[in-house]
């Protein structure tokens, strides 16, 4: 999964909640990788689960009311 | 007439070892071993020192003729083959799975973020040396394997012991990364500018 066309991070207020998120969006078919949070972005957690932009909406389904994060952030790509 | 020794039933290192010690009086030795590994860490070892190898495999183990092309480096000679920035590499150590003690999925994820974090540095390490359940790391199908690739493609080398990786039933499934011996470690930590252990 190349990120230079922008992608997404879902954040979270804490390493047990991301790897709880982890461990549900692996059932799905979503295509994610664990990174740290990017530098321009504040978190309590510094850990994200990056997705595809396409995809955000569909993994942001999978984990609402299931496990809480604290939202989703956009990473533009690079021209 | 070639010398010959009987390597079979030796554990890595010591093929490599006895090779190097008959190879300081004979230039032409025939090695008997009985294991792949053992096969390939001789053929680097012989081409390293700019000489070949001639393998025939047989019912009974595997003859290596040795022919040295030059002089064998002594032991402690210090630089690995591979031209080194001056001061010699940088070279990592990851000797777990996991990164830090304590919880182990923790420990999965730093590892996976640090991997992460390091295919996008502007400074690599020069190479990484995997031992123990570290080797895992560079297996198919680990979470790593990727940036271990990545890191590859930059100029990273990966060593990943070839005894570590036949305890844990993976030889022959690296997705990065060559199958090395304490020989070549011990030379690459030895000849390092600086060896940092995860």
């Amino acid at each position: 999964m190349s990120a230079d066309g922008g992608y997404a991070v879902i954040l979270f207020d804490s390493v047990t909640q991301c790897m709880w998120a982890e461990k549900l969006i692996t059932k799905t078919s979503i295509p994610y990788k664990l990174i740290p949070v990017p530098k321009n972005i504040s978190a309590d957690c510094g850990i994200c689960l990056r997705v595809a932009l396409a995809d955000a909406a569909a993994a942001e389904a999978t984990l609402r009311g299931v496990v809480e994060y604290r939202g989703v952030a956009t990473i533009p790509g690079r021209e | 007439m070639s010398h010959t020794i009987d390597c079979r039933g030796m554990a890595c290192p010591e093929p490599v070892i006895q090779t190097r010690k008959a190879l300081e009086t004979h230039s032409e030795i025939t090695v008997i071993v009985d294991n792949e590994t053992a096969v390939e860490n001789i053929t680097r070892f012989a081409e390293n020192l700019g000489g070949s190898v001639a393998v025939v495999r047989g019912a009974d183990g595997i003859r290596i003729v040795v022919n040295k092309g030059g002089e064998p480096a002594p032991l402690d000679a210090g630089r690995p083959a591979a031209a080194a920035p001056a001061g010699g590499p940088l070279v990592y150590v990851l000797a777990a799975e996991t990164m830090g003690r304590g919880d182990a999925e923790l420990g999965s994820v730093l590892i996976r973020a640090f991997m992460h974090t390091l295919t996008e540095a502007s400074r690599r390490p020069d190479v990484l040396v995997m031992l123990n359940a570290g080797v895992k790391l560079a297996a198919q199908g680990s979470p790593v394997a990727d940036d271990l690739k990545a890191l590859e493609a930059k100029g990273t080398r990966i060593l990943a012991c070839g005894t570590c990786l036949n305890f844990y039933g993976i030889t022959g499934k690296l997705a990065a990364g060559s199958v090395s011996n304490m020989y070549d470690i011990v030379e690459t930590m030895n000849g390092a500018a600086s060896v940092i252990t995860l």
